[in-house]
């Protein structure tokens, strides 16, 4: 099977990157631009730009606006922002998140005004996902955050009054952190009544300032075997809190809407395909993944050229992407399900990969479950040493 | 067309030389006062021309270079012939020596005479050559010239006032140097009119012309055209291509008695012509033939195998088209349960090991995988038999063994007298039986040891450095093979003996070379997803344990639209990383790994 017999489906989902932050925070290293609002007006030029070269309008089932902080931009912005995103990816209004269609967007707990929630909400958000990272102000400023727990608070009521579903992220295993203090916060997330958990481990990218600090040693990192119980002790705390851990990081409370997890991530992990609009977005469109320049004023001099922002373009062989969707797809809690996995990524998952997976469940690593192939929970704390095999 | 040369102007002469005394320098300037090379045309290390040897500044292989000089109105052919200077190519060097009537002794007037300044001046003299004794770099603001004419009076019985001082790089003295060559050095015996008897001194093989013979007529001459037999064999050949190099080739119509140069005569390959073999005419009349050398002892084997298993026949065409113009180096195919298909290889010396490695690694591009050297064993089983052993996993169980012997050198090492406490403490350590201790002026010495080449090959030289600030250099050459009280140590890798691992040692040193060993790896075997034990036994004795501990967390908690192929590259890269590694049952072990069986142990406490 090659490339050329694959038909790809127009996505029907849409990633836009807003780069504007107050600040860049010291583990960042996100296309963001720290205080230059003074380019709003070019970037709505440039989106709006890049929204023209569709052609046509192109309908959808997920929106996510991420960053940066979209809800940096002036409430002018935002409407502009908004109303451009509705001329050219028109959704099903009304109704829940997981009923109709789902629109995303990342905020900061400061400076998420009364009045930008209004503008989120009326122009369709219904998925707040809200970077509080912790609720302990010692933790928070050890991870260079500019925000305090009461401003934690405060977003969260204004939020939870405001949009069907909350989403919270938090970082654990910051410089200095117990496990104890972890507990807290982890407590803190399920008492808040939120729908929504993502959690991650703090990382050291090149390049950002955490990650000279560690090199230089002023900035010491958690040891592993304490991020593995903090890991555990996530997992074990939310799922007994009603959450289902449905991937890797993230966790979701069903309520009577449906099962609350994101439906705009779940199409990266299972193979879907995206547009992606705004500096440093990544798009999966017929069988090629691309990402748009990382520089945000590379992006806009660019597009505002009209010259294409693409700074890396990569097809894919069918192969490849059988194997992405088994790589990505066994992230999942549930893993995937072996019947529709030969049926749709055009490989028989035997042949893509039957010895290295033969092994893994023979190291219980992984284990066939009700017709899905899925990670243990041995498997899922050492699984990146699992995925070369299988690429 | 270049005049002929009478016989009686002809001077044939090498240089010897410890390493980096200065030795393809002074060809250079010569080559330049002479004429033979303009100035513009100069390089440095003009007769070095494999990259290898300009970057390591060493020369590898031997070559000729034929110089025209003008004195007191007669011209003179100086033929220099190049060598290399260091101990694992000594075989090279007596090569050389057979086809000159005298040598340049070089030394530096810094460091005065060294370890193989010494052996290679034993050389010369032992082929009654006539030495002139140089030395360089006197422009030094250091130089301490009347100390290492002393130091050469001393070790070489060299009279003081015969020696020459020069600076190669300044070109002063030059000039008298070849005056003294001329004056000094005999011009060569042997009659032109006499059957031609030529000397095989090394050949290079050329793509476009075949085997290109490097040789030295001792009687008779050679002219283009003329139908030639290499002795040994018995094979006839006609000589379509003669000359000289000056230093490019340079075809000539004859050569005769006294001179050196080249025969092209249609080869395919090198395999047809020996080192040391004699050149004659057809038919019954041909001379009788030369004393020839001895073939050269590879002392060093090692394990090279493809990283990758589907490169083991580019691999072995690299090694064939690599032995073509390297006939000390040798190998065979060899098969490893831990590695799979490779070659076992055999080397003169750990430089020469390194050399060749290089080589394919430039030459071929082939990821390779080396097992650690070890030297050449000899076993005598029960019935006296003695068998050589070239690798660890042919030794028999202990019960077969009636005598297990290994080879001994003797070691000259010489060093500022400062050091001879903490040159003395190291050979202690690595079994050395002192033979004796010499003064070769009142602050440098040189201590004679008796010492198993495996305790030398592997870091020898590199301690020997450390133990005298850099100053101690030391030469060797071996003695033979005497008894001694070894075992093979074996290495397992979670219970599975990993072959390529395997080593021989001392029974006495086996704990302490056993724990040093299993840590090293320990520190090599990345974590895997479960536990790696990994054991140092003898027999079915376990002497050493270290154990890798399973990963407890390796998971990338974000993974959205951007990073997936971020991700992906990464895990793929990890993937072929994985390739180059080695899988002993389920345990990735790094290429690196197999070399660790060379901890000596020593750093032990550090």
């Amino acid at each position: 099977m090659n490339n050329s017999a694959l038909t790809f489906t127009p996505p029907r989902s849409v990633y836009v990157h807003v780069p504007f932050c107050k600040h860049r925070c010291g583990y960042c290293d996100f296309t963001v631009v720290e205080n230059r609002l003074d380019l709003e007006t070019s970037f709505l030029q440039a989106i709006e730009t890049e929204l023209s070269w569709l052609e046509t309008p192109r309908p959808v089932d997920t929106v996510f606006i991420g960053g940066g902080t979209p809800t940096e931009m002036s409430p002018a912005g935002l409407t502009k922002l908004f109303e451009l995103l509705g001329d050219w990816f028109p959704r099903e209004q009304g109704g829940s998140a997981s009923e109709s269609s789902e629109f995303s967007v990342e905020a900061n707990p400061d400076g998420l005004t009364a009045e930008k929630v209004a503008i989120l909400h009326d122009h369709g958000v219904n998925r707040l996902s809200l970077g509080a990272q912790s609720f302990n102000n010692e933790k928070l400023q050890s991870l260079d955050r500019q925000h305090s727990a009461k401003d934690v608070a405060n977003a969260l009521q204004l939020a939870r009054e405001t949009f069907p579903q909350v989403s919270l992220d938090l970082i654990f295993a910051a410089p200095g952190e117990s496990l104890a203090s972890w507990r807290e916060d982890l407590e803190a997330a399920i008492q808040s009544g939120v729908d929504h958990v993502s959690t991650y481990g703090l990382t050291f990218e090149k390049g950002t300032s955490f990650w000279s600090q560690m090199n230089h040693g002023t900035m010491v990192v958690v040891d592993e075997s304490l991020q593995r119980d903090m890991y555990l002790l996530t997992i074990d705390l939310l799922t007994t809190a009603g959450f289902e851990h449905y991937e890797i990081s993230n966790f979701a409370r069903p309520g009577s809407a449906g099962n609350n997890r994101c439906r705009h991530n779940e199409v990266y992990w299972t193979g879907g395909s995206w547009f992606a609009i705004g500096p440093g977005a990544s798009r999966f469109v017929d069988g090629t993944r691309s990402t748009n320049h990382r520089s945000t004023t590379a992006y806009l001099n660019r597009v505002l050229k009209g010259e294409s922002p693409v700074a890396e373009s990569e097809p894919l062989d069918a192969e490849m992407i059988a194997r992405e969707r088994l790589v990505f797809g066994l992230r999942r809690i549930e893993g995937i399900n072996i019947a529709e996995f030969n049926e749709h990524a055009g490989f028989d998952l035997e042949s893509l990969a039957g010895p290295a997976i033969q092994e893994f469940c023979e190291l219980g690593l992984l284990e066939p479950s009700d017709g899905n192939l899925r990670l243990t929970r041995k498997g899922l704390l050492v699984s990146d040493s699992l995925w070369p095999d299988l690429l | 067309m270049a005049k002929k040369i009478p016989q009686k102007n002809i001077r044939n002469f090498c240089i010897v030389a410890h390493i980096d005394h200065g030795k393809s320098t002074l060809a250079d300037r010569m080559l330049e006062v002479t004429g033979t090379v303009q100035k513009r045309e100069m390089k440095a290390q003009l007769l070095d021309d494999m990259e290898l040897e300009r970057s390591r500044g060493i020369t590898i292989k031997a070559r000729s270079v034929a110089m025209r000089y003008k004195l007191k109105g007669q011209e003179y052919e100086l033929n220099l012939i190049d060598t290399p200077g260091h101990v694992d190519f000594h075989y090279e060097v007596s090569r050389a020596l057979i086809c000159c009537e005298g040598a340049l002794l070089l030394a530096d007037a810094f460091q005065g005479v060294e370890a193989q300044t010494v052996a290679n001046g034993y050389a010369a003299m032992e082929h009654d050559l006539k030495i002139v004794p140089v030395i360089n770099k006197v422009d030094l603001v250091n130089a301490r010239v009347d100390q290492v004419k002393e130091e050469l009076e001393q070790t070489l019985a060299v009279d003081p006032d015969e020696v020459m001082p020069v600076s190669a790089k300044t070109g002063v003295g030059v000039e008298d140097l070849l005056q003294s060559i001329v004056a000094n050095i005999p011009p060569p015996e042997g009659d032109p009119e006499a059957t031609l008897q030529a000397m095989v001194f090394d050949s290079l093989y050329d793509a476009y012309r075949g085997a290109i013979i490097y040789v030295r007529i001792m009687n008779g001459t050679v002219k283009k055209g003329q139908k030639i037999k290499l002795l040994r064999k018995g094979t006839t050949h006609e000589v379509v291509e003669l000359g000289q190099f000056a230093p490019k080739r340079e075809a000539r119509e004859e050569l005769c008695a006294g001179q050196v140069g080249y025969l092209i005569c249609n080869i395919k390959s090198l395999d047809d012509v020996h080192i040391g073999d004699t050149v004659s005419v057809i038919g019954n009349d041909a001379a009788e033939p030369l004393e020839g050398y001895q073939e050269p002892k590879r002392m060093v084997y090692c394990g090279l195998y493809p990283s990758d298993g589907q490169d083991f026949e580019e691999l072995r065409d690299a090694l064939t088209k690599l032995a073509i113009n390297d006939p000390s180096f040798e190998f065979e195919p060899e098969t490893s349960d831990a590695l799979g298909f490779g070659f076992r290889c055999g080397f003169l010396g750990l430089l020469h090991m390194e050399i060749v490695q290089q080589r394919l690694e430039q030459e071929a591009d082939v990821d390779l995988v080396q097992t650690a050297p070890n030297v050449t064993y000899e076993i005598v089983d029960q019935n006296g038999n003695v068998n050589e052993i070239h690798k660890p996993q042919d030794v028999p169980d202990s019960g077969k063994i009636s005598e297990f012997r290994q080879p001994i050198v003797r070691v000259n090492m010489v060093q500022p007298e400062e050091y001879i406490g903490s040159v003395m403490k190291l050979c202690g350590e690595r079994r050395g039986i002192h033979v004796r201790t010499e003064y070769l002026s009142p602050t440098r010495m040189m201590l004679t040891y008796d010492i198993p080449l495996a305790e030398v090959i592997y870091d020898l030289h590199d301690k020997l450095k450390s133990a005298t600030r850099g100053y101690g250099t030391m030469d060797y050459e071996l003695r033979g093979y005497e008894q001694a009280d070894l075992v093979r140590m074996d290495i397992l890798v979670n219970g599975k003996k990993v072959d390529a691992l395997a080593i021989i040692c001392n029974r006495a040193d086996a704990d302490r070379r056993g724990r040093s060993v299993v840590k090293k790896l320990k520190n090599e075997i990345d974590r895997h997803m479960f536990e790696v034990a990994v054991q140092a036994a003898i027999g079915t004795r376990v002497i050493a344990r270290e154990t890798v501990k399973a990963m407890r967390k390796n998971v990338t908690a974000k993974c959205y639209g951007g990073d997936i192929s971020r991700k992906r590259k990464l895990w793929q890269k990890q993937k072929e990383g994985k390739k180059r590694m080695k899988s002993i049952g389920r345990v990735d072990i790094p290429q690196k790994a197999f070399m660790a069986v060379l901890d000596t142990g020593d750093d032990k406490g550090k």
